[in-house]
């Protein structure tokens, strides 16, 4: 296999690294990079748990190739609490929004990419932006609260 | 009794900031180092075979691959109730993706393109794909040997069938009271098999170290189950419980998929063959679907006696479950679903039949429910129609028939307290009961449905928990469990009852997750049972703890040990209002007396749950004698949906749901398990089921075709409601809720379609497809050409 | 087994892109990459090439001159919803790209790769029939522009030719019009398609239906269109265009829906499709993105 050489902003640091063509962007956050917080639920774009930021808009790091982000820019939740949990995140942890936490990160991801370009959303806004992270505890009640208790 | 301070409180999750900032580590976030293997796993191809032979020379040969594991290796049969599966298939095939044996390699994708070059040859054998097939008099037996299988005293194979288990009920003399009825209903009603779909999937990672100790990660439900069954089934190799650690992070979802063992055995085997390195195995999405416990399918025929007035005088329920491959778990759930199969009615006369039955499909298991969603939706289906019968309004006739307490259970045990009464009345009340409404829309009907619950946790009558707390230096403390936090809260939970008893706030506790050689025994996260059992469990450890500080005042300061009481942190007495003693200042370090000597030390609680008043031991012809439940739960649910009569899609504009859940520790996190029990509960009526075709293979293993909920699938309102009829053994009166919010959700949306459209679904899923071509059928609606 | 030494290449011009295509054995265009990364983690595919035109600056492209519409080939379905232009004249590519997949797919994939994969449920096939729209491909023997009728072959097959790239698609405005467009899913949240269709009402009551995921490509019902063109709808034509559509379009059962519910489903999308799109020409009707169904 060759390999080429990336360079990309992942979390705000400057990333240099190997990859062979067919890397997987979420196996090469995961396993070269040690970002766990993008999980892999179903590792062919229906779960939404490897979801991360790529240029601004949340992606699924399950179909996307590594090499493709080179000279992109990257954030996962690891990247998002420079200072200790967002807005957000406070209002999910108030609401006690998630119960096993695994679909936690694509979801936080989402609805942040939401609250971007859209500081008052809409429920059904909400829903559309997160109908693609699946969670099977929650009910997602509690996860759409949240968000509008922020948004109030 | 003192007031609680922390119980009873909506705390906000002590997990909440590890899992929303994604610190939490879940099992494949472990990193196991350069070494670390990975297997991947030869499957199945046929239902049902007969292995003639596996070649692994060409998969030996594949760049990266370190070993070749077959069953040759590992002949020993093992299981939790009925020892009847094999951690690699021996001789014989059961289900299509059942495990052969496996590669492990330096890469994931070294073991899979490996696993690929194994070559088995089959002789195929007759499919046994559904219980018709199974029961018939010249089916072919998929456990010929199944005479020879151990198993728990209370299952009753019948050697020479398919059947593995046969739980009979008898209660009263229903053959008499059938005669005297004044009207009997009889009907049958069908549920496929569901998939638990947690979002994390299933994994494990083995090593056998170079002193021959076995460690094991897991996601999982059950990590001393899993401890044992790795002892016991690796017992040939030298394995001693002592040499076997499990270690369980948090855990991404279980609903009873991850509870037992199922392929957390093979990373265990296989660490055994490769003394010194890690191996990790790892289960795709699709896997999860086709070689995990899945819920079985159920055929129930039932037949109910009522007089004129609408008493119910008697049942008669049969239950044939699609038990799938192998029973060792799912047999059980046959079991108790057969002990209860009558719902929470009070019925003098009661026959129950539920046959386990062996299939060529995936072994069937746990599933959030334990079988009550199953029979529960023939039971609540069938009630209405026995209610509209009688011209009797549904919501009176479940009333009139509602099991109270003291009435006698199908076992003979009395019925415990509970609020089933006073949740009928507060559902029918929140969903308006009575009150016809219409849509705006006029291809849309509104309709209403009512379903009751009831379950009870199916455990071993010796299910035990325990705990260990101990103190730090600030007060503050660490309490080790092996009740598994699986996003239902215990964690919180079980700190807020050691946080009453040591007037120590929540927030200051950490209960650590399980790790055998650390956290003392559980029993199984399963059953709902935890919040009451490793509650009790805590519960004495805090007050063991307590005893401890009180003894060593009395002791150090010359106290009166009876008026001590402990507040905000500090040791109190009623006699004395002056004093007052920080925990902190004692707690690790003792407490010095006056020639500089100390009292005291690291305190340190123990405390041990078990329900001692709880047998199994019953008249295997009639189901008599035992106590097999230590209590029920109940309550009720009720829905306002509105159906597209042309289309058959529905919304669910309200959705209510009330249950006597003893008392509510943290009425938050109960609200929690109503939204989601009830979202996944309705999926399982709505679009969930899983197909097979005519070889036994799943045909929608992945998200993409079996669909379970998004964001935009959810009622537009959710009322829970919480009911508290104290349970007299539970920590602060509480008992389990976990499952019960989803079982009430399937037959509550056929009554609900039955009520709006006036068609009858008897068989699940309740898709809009079914529907608008049961409407199609029965000339309910008039459609342009049709 | 011999493993294929996979390369990828990132050109920032069209013909450097061209270039490497006819250089390579089995190459493979990278745009959103949903289906592509998909297909080679299963290993349907083994691409010796991978050719991301997320560099080529054209392919961005997204413009309304002269009446026509173009869709440039890495243009993703979130783009389409969000711009303007779509919003202000072709209201319906907006209506149709919000049920495609979920937000973190629709930020990545495009509508060109949607119909270059061509699978039988894509939502795009039946609006690029329903408007008649250009594909416009570049290859080793110049540019061409396919009919999107001509474009659809069969399942997973299209006109594209050996060394081709798709630059995107050009949809001529039809002037004012309404449209709609229906989609049946198992329920609310991302499905492929048991049936889509799109309906467009042209001023004078000209109409054009196309149905999708009911045939091997998408069909252009023109019976039904030469049915009901220059008529007002009643009840009684939505009738008889309804049994045309038993002879327009040929269902299967598969596991998402049987052939019977395709069938059915059609009708009743067919009847509230067409009342939609009329009202909507009119100025009232449903909003677009509501879900009629
Ligand atoms: S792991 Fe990427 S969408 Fe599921
Ligand atoms: S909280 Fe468990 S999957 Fe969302």
């Amino acid at each position: 296999m060759m390999y080429k050489e990336i360079n990309f902003i992942l979390n705000g640091e400057n990333v240099n690294l190997q990859v062979s063509p067919d890397e997987i962007l979420l196996e090469v956050l995961r396993e070269k990079l040690g970002v766990k917080s993008p999980k892999c639920g179903c590792n062919k774009g229906d779960c939404g748990t490897c979801t991360v930021i790529l240029n601004g808009k949340t992606v699924r790091s399950c179909l996307v190739l590594a090499i493709e982000v080179d000279n992109q820019e990257i954030v996962t939740l690891e990247g998002l609490m420079g200072n200790g949990l967002t807005p957000l995140q406070e209002s999910f942890l108030k609401n006690n929004s998630f119960q096993c936490g695994f679909c936690a990160p694509g979801i936080i991801l989402s609805a942040t990419e939401l609250l971007g370009r859209n500081s008052k959303p809409e429920k059904k806004e909400i829903q559309e932006a997160i109908a693609g992270n699946l969670c099977r505890c929650s009910g997602y009640s509690p996860i759409i609260d949240a968000i509008i208790d922020l948004t109030n | 009794m003192e007031v609680s301070k922390y119980v009873g409180k909506s705390t906000v999750r002590i997990d909440g900031k590890v899992k929303i900032s994604g610190a939490a580590k879940f099992v494949d976030d472990l990193d196991f180092g350069a070494d670390l293997l990975f297997a991947a796993v030869v499957e199945s191809k046929y239902a049902h075979a007969i292995i003639n032979s596996i070649d692994t020379s060409e998969a030996e040969k594949f760049p990266g691959v370190v070993k070749v594991v077959t069953g040759k290796e590992f002949p020993f049969r093992f299981g939790l109730y009925m020892h009847d599966r094999y951690i690699f298939a021996q001789d014989r095939v059961r289900f299509v993706g059942e495990q052969i044996a496996a590669v492990i390699a330096r890469t994931p994708d070294a073991a899979k393109k490996a696993a690929q070059l194994v070559n088995v040859s089959y002789t195929e054998l007759p499919n046994v794909l559904n219980v018709q097939d199974a029961l018939k008099n010249d089916t072919f037996l998929i456990h010929p040997e199944l005479g020879n299988y151990q198993h728990v005293p209370w299952f009753f194979p019948k050697p020479e069938t398919n059947i593995s288990h046969l739980r009979k009920v008898r209660k009263g003399d229903t053959n008499k009271a059938f005669k005297e009825a004044d009207f009997v209903f009889e009907d049958t009603y069908t549920v496929p098999r569901y998939a638990h779909c947690a979002i994390e999937v299933h994994g494990t990672i083995g090593l056998f170290d170079n002193s021959e100790r076995l460690t094991v990660w897991t996601a999982s439900q059950s990590p001393y189950t899993q401890r044992h069954l790795f002892a016991e089934a690796l017992a040939p190799l030298g394995l001693t419980h002592k040499d076997v650690r499990v270690i369980t992070p948090f855990v991404g979802g279980g609903f009873g998929g991850k509870a037992g063992v199922s392929m957390e055995i093979i990373g265990a085997a296989l660490a055994t063959t490769v003394k010194g390195r890690p191996v990790k195995v790892l289960w795709t999405r699709a896997q999860e679907f086709y070689n995990t416990y899945q819920r079985q399918g159920l055929t129930c025929r039932i037949k109910v006696g009522v007089n004129k007035d609408g008493g119910i005088i008697a049942m008669d329920n049969t239950l044939y479950w699609d038990a799938g491959a192998y029973v060792e778990y799912g047999a059980n759930v046959v079991n108790a679903a057969g002990l209860s199969a009558s719902g929470p009615y009070n019925i003098p006369n009661v026959k129950i039949d539920s046959y386990c039955v062996y299939t060529n499909l995936p072994p069937g298991g746990p599933y959030r429910g334990f079988g009550y969603s199953e029979f529960l939706f023939g039971l609540e289906s069938h009630m209405n129609e026995i209610a509209k019968n009688l011209n009797i309004d549904p919501v009176e006739f479940r009333r009139k028939n509602a099991i109270r307490e003291g009435d006698i259970l199908n076992y003979g045990g009395k019925m415990n307290p509970n609020g089933l009464i006073e949740a009928i009345d507060k559902v029918a009340e929140a969903i308006e009961w009575g009150k016809k409404e219409y849509s705006d829309d006029p291809n849309k009907a509104i309709g209403k449905g009512i379903a009751l619950f009831w379950k009870a946790p199916a455990m071993p009558p010796n299910a035990s928990s325990s705990a260990f707390l101990k103190f730090n230096e600030d007060a503050s403390l660490n309490i080790m469990i092996s009740g598994m936090e699986i996003g239902q809260g215990l964690l919180t939970v079980m700190a807020q009852i050691a946080a009453d008893v040591l007037s120590v706030s929540p927030d200051k506790i950490r209960v650590e997750t399980p790790d055998t050689d650390r956290n003392p025994y559980e029993w199984q996260t399963v059953a709902s049972h935890v919040t009451w059992s490793c509650g009790r469990a805590v519960e004495r450890a805090a007050i063991d703890a307590r005893e401890q500080i009180f003894d060593l005042i009395e002791r150090a300061l010359d106290k009166d040990r009876t008026s001590l009481y402990l507040e905000n942190e500090c040791v109190k007495s009623r006699k004395e209002p002056g004093f007052s003693l920080p925990l902190r200042d004692f707690i690790i370090n003792g407490i010095m007396k006056e020639d500089g000597t100390f009292r005291g030390g690291p305190v340190i609680g123990r405390g041990m749950f078990m329900p001692e008043f709880s047998s199994a031991l019953s008249d295997p012809e009639t189901s008599q004698g035992g106590k097999p439940n230590v209590h029920y739960t109940v309550g009720a649910s009720a829905v306002k949906i509105e159906v597209d009569r042309q289309t058959g899609k529905m919304r669910i504009p309200k959705a209510v749901l009330a249950i006597d859940v003893g008392r509510a520790l943290n009425p938050n996190l109960i609200k929690g398990q109503i939204t989601g029990g009830l979202l996944q509960g309705i999926a399982t009526v709505l679009y969930e089921d899983m197909r097979f075709d005519e070889k036994g293979k799943l045909l929608n293993a992945s998200f993409s075709d079996y669909k379970i909920p998004t964001a935009l699938d959810i009622p537009d309102e959710i009322i829970s409601i919480i009911i508290e009829t104290p349970q007299p053994d539970g920590p602060s009166g509480a008992r389990g809720m976990g499952e019960h919010t989803m079982i009430p959700a399937a037959p509550m949306i056929a009554n609900a379609v039955e009520d709006a459209l006036g068609i009858r679904i008897k068989s699940m899923p309740i898709t809009a497809e079914k529907i608008a071509l049961t409407m199609v059928k029965e000339k309910k609606i008039d459609l342009i050409n049709i | 087994m011999s493993e294929i030494q996979l390369d990828y290449a990132k050109p920032k011009l069209l013909n450097e892109a061209l270039d490497i295509i006819s250089k390579s054995i089995n190459p493979y265009i990278l745009a959103g990459g949903t289906d592509l990364i998909d297909m080679i983690k299963e290993g349907l595919v083994q691409p010796d090439m991978i050719i991301d035109l997320k560099g080529i600056e054209q392919f961005h492209q997204l413009s309304f001159k002269n009446d026509a519409l173009f869709i440039g080939a890495g243009v993703t379905f979130s783009e389409l919803i969000e711009s303007k232009i779509i919003k202000e004249h072709f209201p319906v590519i907006s209506e149709l790209s919000r049920t495609v997949a979920s937000l973190g797919i629709r930020n990545r994939a495009t509508l060109v790769g949607n119909i270059c994969s061509a699978v039988p449920c894509m939502d795009s096939g039946p609006l690029l029939v329903a408007y008649d729209a250009l594909i416009m491909t570049v290859g080793p023997k110049g540019e061409r522009s396919v009919p999107a009728e001509k474009w659809f072959i069969g399942s997973r097959k299209t006109a594209i030719e050996k060394g081709e790239i798709v630059i995107g698609i050009s949809i001529s405005s039809p002037g004012k019009h309404g449209s709609c467009f229906v989609k049946l899913g198992r329920y609310e949240g991302e499905d492929l398609a048991q049936v889509n269709l799109i309906i467009l009402a042209l001023k004078n009551y000209i109409f054009k239906v196309s149905f999708g995921s009911v045939a091997p490509v998408p069909v252009r019902a023109k019976k039904i269109e030469q049915l009901i063109n220059g008529k007002v709808i009643t009840t009684s034509l939505i009738e008889e265009a309804c049994k045309l559509i038993e002879k327009e379009i040929s269902p299967i059962t598969d596991i998402r829906a049987t052939k019977e519910y395709r069938m059915h489903m059609a009708k009743i999308m067919f009847e509230r499709g067409l009342n939609a799109a009329v009202s909507r020409l009119n100025g009232s009707g449903p909003e677009y993105g509501k879900n009629l169904l």
